[in-house]
């Protein structure tokens, strides 16, 4: 359904962005994205085989800007980069599950730093993943092999950490990806104990919700999580192909399974230069193209669209949200 | 500690029911013993070593690629990892006999998908592995069962059904192939989404009874309204084809045979062997179970130790897994999927519908650089992890004559059976250098140079190339 409606909230598909490409317009297995100033979209690309490995900056307007960064070792290369975010100058920081690197560039790709120690001593990293920048441009980071989370300055210096290897309160299993709210509270996507995790600003524990199930508001593996300005909290789960939403206290609200029944300018303009895979498009059921294929990042603007980017089908989904919707008309 | 002779049967076993195995775990399965080894590979433990979410988690464009590479990689990295290695190893044996090509499925998604359905189901029986053979959309569209129509058949799946994948040539007539492309009307794909520009969809089977032939057939001296379940039925207990399929596990698992396009002329290398295997297939209802357990347990296969040229695949995987340090995820594993076709093997991509030939075929003088090439640099890294244990194997045995040197690599890395011509070789170079001891840094750094020098010259011997 292009609309799913929950309590006191409707969400709407409005439209998705991308397609699959080696480079320029398009992306290729996006691991995470971010939200930029003036509708700038960056899209962290893991590519295959080491190559098509890039960040593809464009508009929300389909407006393809630059590739950035590539597959290696050096400065301002990837190997297996896992989560990207952006400073208050729209710098941007990327994390390497690989190399153990944080990597920042400016805005258009220069690079201008690299930082970092593997290991598992405080302010050393095995596996980091998620990241997110606060008010004060300190990061948050997800060390996914050690089991905790770390805050730094942006040039690295360790400033928190908090978490260990477990399935209790404040424990993690590989965890993924993560977000703040507006509060400053930290919100963890717990991998493989399939649950979210809420901690205050500085690490204490303060909610936990999911359950290992792919039934109702149950988990699969989520990989990430984002907060809406009302505090509703939006979930991608990775193994179950869906997104799970729930109120602040972790209450679940709602599913979304994907709806992409219209597909990005950039897809629709690939139809029409190749009248086979149009007239391919009309003699199947399209459904299984609409539907969720390991959604894997979720970012809110604003505006409290929601933003839903899927590994396999190399695009993200929109949606709004409207509120005090009225009753639906459903005698129509 | 057990013997020699039953580490080498252990080695022997494990080289062919999987990809080779540690010193360690031959001795560990050594004190369990060789039959109940054999059970164990027939009937793997719940485990079967790979993670399916870390193993998206951290190679995430395997899924749905576009990329054939990809999906071999895939492929490779469940072969190196695996803890099912017989699963994983007859997963390879129907992959060589069903040769299906990505040249042009063009679907590496769906090449994956008939892999995992040989591992899921390649242990299980025949007639089961053919009909879903018959329904796997990658083999349907490989054959053209998708054009095979009521009123205009296709003969292509039926064809090579017979020829290749069950009876072999000239145990069937023309006749019988047009009888039994009628009985595979409609059945073929169902309508997906096209590939691009959101990705790969995967084909699913789809029976079509408005394009089916629902008529009288003959078929190999049996009449009936036959459909493709009962061709496959009627096909599974002619003796023809437990010959036939004895002959390729002979070839595979025990030693090398003629290439398949002359079987029809030349008899098989053990006969008695043959008749062995064909009566497991017989008695069993051709369980593929039975007649493994059979095969592994005889005295043929217990005495055919190195007698079967390593296809690129089992060398690449199996010095890979020697080495141990392809363990879980980690960066290069393409590199391992390019070399098995820089080598001749490009999985997934056989050169035709008749397979790679085998045996000493797999060797001419580019791929032979390259195998000894490939297992060289890899066992002559004293740094990783595999070669570390063998190092420390023979830092165990203490101060080392020459001769004693180059007899404890050669067990340490196989064991590996060498001639005397071989043999001496290996001490010319030992010689040059005195006795292997440990009793200072120095003179163990010395030696542990030397062990990874001696192990890349095992690695480019012509023993090392036979399983």
């Amino acid at each position: 359904m292009l609309t799913t409606i929950a309590a006191g909230r409707v969400f709407d598909y409005s439209h998705c962005i991308g397609m699959y490409s080696t480079s320029g317009i398009g992306f290729l297995v996006p691991m995470d994205f971010a939200l930029g100033s003036n509708e700038t979209l960056y899209v962290l690309n893991r590519g295959v085989d080491e190559i098509t490995l890039r960040i593809s900056k464009c508009t929300l307007k389909h407006e393809f800007i630059a590739d950035i960064g590539r597959f290696g070792m050096g400065d301002g290369q990837f190997v297996w980069p896992m989560g990207i975010a952006l400073d208050s100058d729209e710098n941007i920081y990327v994390t390497d599950e690989n190399t153990n690197k944080v990597t920042v560039m400016d805005k258009d790709g220069q690079f201008l730093a690299k930082w970092g120690d593997a290991g598992s001593a405080e302010g050393q990293m095995r596996g980091p993943s998620g990241i997110a920048v606060d008010g004060a441009n300190d990061l948050y980071i997800v060390d996914s092999q050690n089991n905790r989370v770390q805050k730094f300055s942006k040039d690295g210096q360790r400033l928190a950490t908090w978490g260990s290897e477990g399935s209790g309160p404040g424990q993690f299993n590989k965890p993924w990806g993560l977000c703040l709210d507006a509060e400053g509270n930290v919100y963890v996507a717990d991998w493989k104990n399939d649950r979210v995790q809420k901690f205050s600003g500085d690490g204490h524990f303060l909610a936990e919700f999911g359950v290992t199930s792919d039934g109702v508001g149950g988990l699969s593996r989520p990989t990430d999580v984002a907060v809406d300005s009302d505090g509703d909290v939006y979930v991608a789960d990775w193994g179950n192909h869906q997104v799970q939403i729930y109120e602040p206290d972790g209450k679940f609200i709602a599913t979304l399974v994907g709806d992409a029944q219209t597909p990005s300018p950039w897809v629709q303009d690939y139809i029409d230069a190749n009248p086979d895979v149009a007239k391919a498009r009309r003699r199947t059921n399209m459904e299984v193209e609409w539907r969720f294929n390991r959604p894997i990042a979720v970012n809110l603007d604003a505006d409290d669209r929601l933003y839903v980017a899927e590994s396999v089908r190399h695009r993200i989904q929109v949606y709004s949200k409207e509120r005090d919707y009225a009753e639906a008309a459903i005698n129509l | 500690m057990p013997n020699q002779a039953d580490i080498a049967l252990m080695a022997h076993l494990m080289r062919r029911a999987g990809f080779g195995a540690s010193r360690a775990e031959l001795e560990e399965r050594c004190a369990r013993g060789y039959e109940a080894t054999v059970e164990e590979l027939l009937n793997p433990g719940a485990d079967s070593g790979i993670d399916e979410d870390e193993l998206y988690r951290y190679f995430p464009q395997f899924e749905s690629s576009l990329a054939p590479v990809a999906a071999q990689t895939e492929w490779v990295y469940r072969m190196v990892n695996t803890r099912w290695p017989l699963k994983e190893k007859i997963a390879l044996f129907w992959h060589q006999l069903f040769a299906t090509g990505n040249s042009k499925v063009d679907n590496p998604p769906e090449m994956l998908a008939q892999v995992a359905m040989f591992r899921k189901e390649g242990l299980t029986n025949f007639p089961n592995l053919l009909v879903r053979l018959a329904q796997n959309p990658a083999m349907i569209y490989w054959l053209d069962n998708n054009g095979n129509h009521y009123g205009s058949i296709n003969e292509n799946w039926g064809r090579e059904l017979l020829e290749l994948f069950s009876m072999g040539v000239g145990h069937y007539s023309e006749d019988d192939i047009k009888e039994a492309s009628r009985a595979f009307t409609g059945w073929t794909i169902g309508a997906k989404p096209p590939r691009q520009p959101v990705g790969r969809f995967y084909w699913s089977f789809e029976f079509r009874p408005e394009d089916h032939d629902y008529g009288e057939k003959e078929f190999l001296g049996n009449t009936g309204n036959f459909d493709g379940d009962d061709i496959i039925d009627i096909i599974v207990k002619q003796e023809d084809t437990a010959r036939f399929l004895a002959r390729h596990l002979y070839n595979f698992f025990v030693a090398d045979e003629p290439q398949v396009p002359a079987w029809n002329i030349t008899p098989p290398n053990d006969e008695a062997a043959i008749d062995l295997l064909v009566k497991a297939y017989m008695d069993s209802g051709a369980d593929i179970k039975a007649i493994l357990r059979a095969l592994f347990n005889s005295d043929f296969f217990k005495e055919a130790q190195f007698q079967h040229v390593k296809s690129p695949a089992e060398l690449v995987v199996s010095t890979a897994r020697l080495a141990g340090n392809y363990y879980q995820p980690r960066t290069g594993f393409p590199l391992l999927a390019f070399e098995c076709a820089w080598q001749g093997q490009e999985l997934m991509n056989p050169p035709s519908v008749e397979s790679w030939h085998t045996g000493s075929e797999w060797i001419d003088g580019g791929a032979l650089v390259r195998r000894v090439n490939f297992a060289a640099k890899l066992l002559s890294d004293t740094l990783l992890p595999g070669v570390k244990a063998i190092v420390a194997g023979l830092k165990e045995r203490g101060t080392l004559s020459p001769a004693d040197f180059v007899r404890s690599c050669l067990e340490l890395v196989g064991p590996v059976e060498v001639d005397d011509g071989t043999f001496q070789e290996l001490l010319t170079q030992a010689q040059q250098d005195g006795d292997i001891s440990w009793d200072s840094e120095e003179s163990a750094a010395e030696s542990e140079k030397r062990a990874g020098v001696m192990l890349a010259m095992i690695a480019a011997t012509r023993e090392f190339q036979f399983a």
